[in-house]
């Protein structure tokens, strides 16, 4: 059985003076050092004793002072690396142009820990239960990353490689991640089941999104995204195009995926349920996504 | 809300009961919590001398052990002490002294204490575990309380008869079962093959944990002459100080246990758990305080655990729908060690019946030692894992009939005379009375539509009934000190878990003394060399028991006062009367103040002398008149002090997409004899219908060969306030108690062994399946519901 410390192991606190200090001190240390922003995984992490290897702790919050959220109205939005999730979730633009973001980032964890987590960490952290990373990689997130070789663009799509594994290599850094403008007319959904009604895990998350297009039989585009049902977040998209959108074509739309996801048994629920739950709750996110199409707003 | 029973408070009704008994008085020890002055032992400042300690664990479910080397680990720097199983060969164990305070030449659970260290931090007494080098055999685990007692069963215990055990413990020498409780009762046989309807089913209720706010905490110091003062987190002071002191061959007088505010026990802070580690550890570094502090994680299996259950009921009735017969077998899961555990099996035992008459009842109840966590006392002992089952029986067996299943219930509860399983008489009670408010409050008996087209309503209901669970003469003591002014300090040894017990003594004390309730204040922290004896804050006993020592205290006062002023004033006591805080004579209208008078006596007239002198009231209680049973039949006069019941009614919602269950109302109906605090009592019952509902729907230790899987509270679920009924209705029903203190008994645990049964009832109610053992999780109903072809 993992032993959980007391406390927390030793470790040296790094405080970089600028981003190419902090890439520098990673790249050099690569299996040692590790960054951080809110901490809300990172320390939990080390008191169970999950990273043996690090022995400083590299604090990235803010490096190029821009811990804000901000909207271009031609290039989308863009959230600094420093911002916390109650700030996503109440921020006039995200609420306005992409509310699923606000809603995904308000059912992560409790509100406590949401005034310290962040939705790059919570990117970067990977977790195949992470409630954000679906409307990120829907929405077309693209992450502004600092490495050795200064400033790149890594797009989401390809980002996520496992469980706490992404495309960042040691020195990488990334200090905002910007969403370009959604497709006029788009509505979010996302269904989130967790064992009890407040801060749990999600057992199954589904993101769904959709949006009005003339080029389709259906004069609709859908994506979705499934959480908790495989190592990475599984993405299913350009469904219900081929023909008009009824019920039923929903609940087929919802049967694929219950067919693309493959999730195991774990501590926290069955593959046998989490495929029933992904098709349900694919359904129930559709619908909601279909009846904000009909309504012409944009839901929550 | 939809209620205002439970937020507003409201004047209680019929109080022939002295002020301020049956008033909702403010919490005496609210102001000191709510501004965080109150201290918890975790607060409490030893200066730098303090050592810190850390407790090496077996790995194995059951392993030999063949050697241990500390060597490496006593070479760190910091490192004081390293302490295993050679120091502490004595026996440790409430009923049943089966455990070494550590392992000697065997590990019995993930988690056993092997070996401790003290050092100067905790990060150093950390690392020096890992430099602790146990060499173990691994043994086979026993890992069901089924198989523990089968023949062929790996031995845990081969030396279980050569234990000490209390003479109501019937343990069976070379097997796994250090307790066997027996009902025989009637001629179950005969009944069932006469009966009308007979109905069988068996149940697994998982272990759980009581996941106290604040995790166990104990630092000890051992002076030079070897006496121990611990402080503790403690629901059990005494218990302790008796305990360890037996155990390490010391006398009880030089063991000083101190034992601030507690937060929150549940059950796992009573009798000792982890205290003796750091009372052992401390003994080899005499003078210096020695501090032992849980992680959340050994929290959840290092500790005491609610035992797992295994039951098989059969129950009938005839056709009119009288109970008949009820054939019981029971099999707990008592973990490594069974000191405390042995007892829940002897009252679920007695108890085996429900609160119901049934004239023929056989039951076997077990106890089995098994490689898991050590089963412990928690919020019900033993009371809401039994009647899970039995509860859910009693419903099908109601609609087998054709019942409404809550006539059923009020047909069959017992009342004042039955002839109980044991063949104890049952005293007045108010348990009809409850199932009728409970149903009455959900709308029983009508459906009301859910709230969405994919969800299904059901309402459910289940009665309970519980005896405090403790040794026959399980006693209580106070003293009542006078100050100058008119004032008192109350002496008791009972603990504030939250419970609010310190507040209830101050007010019976006012109301028997006939001082106002703010003039009352209560010697604490709880110290074992000043406060007076007092068995355990366990069972739901202290208003009751605590209460009648309080009582006994404050009347031996007021007897010394009432003489006092009668020889002064040259009248008899019987004439005179305290009446908020002073003295009055009804024959002579003369009135005096206690100022001076309850310290200093009274002037003799023409001074000439004194009279009286500095008051101090003593009192105990211990109940005399508990007799023991038979070990074949379970049959004896009185096998407990007295029952409390109650009810509960559930209207839940399920959600077929999801199969999560959501409580919508909850009514909770107990007659607890009097309520000396109305708001003290809606709160437990409150309190222990969202526990309830936590254990319900959510809560399950998920043991895997012996290791526990979620321990901490990522995977371990606990019911938060967004899970708890919006409609919670906490119903006081008042049958007075003849032994208790202005008619009081108990009822802090009471209110969460009926929920279990109850939310399966009413989820039966909505979909018509029986979801069994709990936890009912959204999956376990979800699957069920596709299993019965209601979903797909």
């Amino acid at each position: 059985m993992r032993e959980a410390h007391p406390g927390l192991p030793d470790f040296d606190y790094v405080r970089p003076a600028s981003l190419e200090e902090a890439s520098r001190f990673l790249a050099e240390n690569p299996q040692s050092a590790r960054p951080f922003m809110g901490g809300t995984d990172t320390f939990v992490r080390l008191r169970d004793g999950f990273w043996k290897e690090t022995r400083y702790l590299v604090d990235v919050k803010n490096l190029d002072g821009r811990a804000e959220i901000t909207f271009d109205p031609r290039n989308g939005l863009t959230v600094g690396a420093a911002v916390n999730m109650n700030q996503v979730v109440a921020d006039p633009q995200v609420r306005a142009h992409y509310p699923l973001l606000a809603q995904a980032a308000h059912r992560v964890a409790s509100y406590q820990l949401r005034t310290r987590a962040t939705l790059i960490g919570n990117l970067c952290n990977a977790s195949p239960a992470g409630d954000t990373l679906g409307a990120c990689l829907l929405f077309g997130g693209i992450l502004r990353v600092h490495g050795v070789e200064g400033f790149r663009d890594q797009p989401l799509a390809g980002f996520f490689q496992g469980p706490g594994r992404t495309a960042l290599q040691p020195g990488d850094i990334a200090t905002s991640i910007r969403f370009p403008l959604p497709v006029p007319g788009s509505v979010g959904h996302y269904e989130k089941l967790g064992r009890n009604v407040l801060s749990d895990l999600a057992i199954v998350g589904v993101t769904a999104l959709g949006h009005p297009d003339s080029s389709t039989a259906s004069g609709h585009r859908f994506h979705l995204a499934l959480a908790s049902v495989g190592p990475v977040p599984v993405i299913l998209r350009d469904l219900l195009t081929q023909a008009p959108l009824t019920p039923e074509a929903l609940d087929e739309a919802a049967g694929r995926a219950m067919e693309a996801c493959h999730p195991i048994d774990d501590v926290r629920g069955s593959a046998r349920y989490r495929k029933f739950m992904v098709r349900n709750l694919s359904r129930r996110a559709l619908n909601r996504v279909w009846e904000g199409l009909q309504s012409g707003h944009c839901c929550e | 809300m939809d209620t205002v029973e439970t937020t507003t408070p409201r004047p209680h009704q019929e109080s022939a009961a002295p002020r301020p008994v049956g008033e909702s008085v403010t919490r005496l020890d609210a102001h000191e919590k709510v501004t965080g002055e109150a201290l918890f032992a975790d607060d409490l400042q030893f200066g730098p001398n303090m050592l810190y300690a850390r407790i090496k664990r077996s790995p194995h479910p059951h392993a030999r052990i063949l050697k241990i080397d500390a060597s490496r680990a006593l070479a760190l720097p910091g490192v004081k002490t390293v302490v295993t199983g050679q120091s502490t060969p004595g026996f440790i164990g409430l009923y049943l002294k089966d455990r070494h305070i550590f392992c000697t030449d065997r590990a019995r659970f993930v988690g056993d204490p092997v070996a401790g260290v003290a050092a100067t931090t905790e990060e150093i007494a950390e690392k020096a575990l890992d430099l602790i080098d146990v060499e173990y055999e691994v043994l086979p685990p026993v890992l069901d309380p089924e198989e523990g007692v089968r023949p062929d069963a790996e031995l845990l215990h081969p030396e279980l008869g050569s234990y000490e055990v209390a003479n109501f413990i019937f343990p069976q020498p070379g097997t796994n079962i250090p307790n066997l409780f027996k009902i025989r009762k009637g001629d179950v046989d005969k009944a069932l093959s006469e009966a009308a309807a007979v109905v069988h089913h068996s149940f697994r209720v998982p272990h759980v944990q009581h996941v106290p706010i604040e995790p166990h905490v104990a630092i000890a110091k051992v002076d030079e002459r070897g006496r121990v003062t611990l402080w503790g987190s403690s629901q059990s002071p005494f218990a302790q100080r008796n305990l360890i002191a037996s155990a390490l061959g010391i006398s009880q007088a030089d063991l000083e246990v101190v034992a601030p505010y507690v937060g929150g026990g549940f059950g796992c802070k009573a009798g000792v758990s982890m205290e003796a580690l750091a009372v052992a550890i401390a003994m080899q570094v005499r003078g210096r305080p020695v501090k032992l502090r849980l992680t959340r994680e050994e929290e959840f299996y290092t500790t005491f655990v609610r035992q797992g259950l295994v039951a098989h009921f059969t129950m009938a009735c005839d056709a009119e729908g009288n109970l008949t017969a009820m054939d019981n077998k029971f099999f707990w899961d008592g973990g490594a060690y069974a000191e405390y555990g042995v007892n829940m099996t002897r009252g679920a035992g007695y108890s085996s019946s429900g609160p119901y008459d049934v004239p023929n009842v056989r039951t076997d109840s077990y106890c089995v030692y098994t490689n898991h966590p050590v089963g412990g006392p928690m919020r019900g002992f033993g009371q809401p894992e039994m009647q899970c089952g039995l509860e859910q029986c009693i419903n099908r067996l109601a609609l087998e009939i054709g019942m409404d299943p809550m006539e059923f219930r009020r047909r069959n509860c017992v009342k004042e005379g039955s002839n109980l399983v044991t063949g104890m008489k049952m005293h007045a009670t108010g348990i009809g009375e409850c199932l009728e408010k409970a149903a009455e409050a959900i709308g029983w008996g009508h459906k009301d539509p859910p709230s969405a087209p994919h969800k299904r309503r059901g309402k459910g209901i289940a009665a309970m009934w519980k005896a405090p669970a403790m040794s026959p003469n399980a006693g209580s003591s106070a003293w009542i000190e006078m100050s100058e002014d008119g004032k008192c300090t109350l002496g008791l040894g009972g603990q504030e878990i939250g419970q609010g017990t310190f507040t209830v003594m101050a007010q019976m004390a006012a109301a028997a003394l006939g001082i106002p309730y703010d003039w009352v204040r209560i010697a604490s922290p709880v110290d074992t060399k000043y406060s007076p004896y007092e068995w355990q804050t366990v069972a739901s006993r202290l208003t009751w028991s605590m209460g009648n020592a309080v009582v006994a205290a404050t009347k031996d006062a007021r007897r010394q006062i009432l003489e006092l002023v009668a020889r002064s004033w040259e009248e008899t006591p019987e004439d005179l009367d305290i009446v908020n805080g002073n003295v009055i004579s009804a024959k002579s209208g003369r009135s005096s103040s206690l100022k001076g008078l309850v310290v200093y006596g009274l002037a003799r007239p023409g001074d000439q002398g004194w009279i009286g002198g500095p008051i101090l009231g003593r009192g105990s209680f211990m109940p005399t008149y508990v007799t023991g049973l038979d070990p074949e039949t379970g049959q004896g006069e009185r096998a407990v002090v007295h029952y409390t019941t109650g009810a509960q009614a559930i209207e839940i919602e399920v959600d077929l997409e999801t199969g999560r269950v959501e409580v919508l109302r909850g009514a909770s109906a107990f007659d607890m004899g009097k309520a000396i605090n109305p708001d003290l009592v809606r709160v437990q019952m409150e309190g222990g219908l969202v526990q309830g509902i936590s254990t319900a729907l959510f809560e399950s230790l998920q043991l895997q060969d012996g290791v526990v899987r979620n321990p901490s509270f990522v995977d371990y679920r606990i019911a938060t306030s967004a899970d708890a009924p919006r409609d919670m209705q906490s119903i006081i029903v008042e049958v007075p108690q003849d032994d208790g203190p202005f008619g009081a008994r108990g009822v802090g645990e009471h209110s969460m062994v009926p929920t279990m049964p109850a939310i399966a009832n009413a989820i039966h109610d909505a979909l018509g399946i029986h979801p069994g053992a709990p936890p009912f999780t959204a999956e376990k109903v979800y699957l069920a519901m596709v299993d019965a072809g209601l979903v797909k």
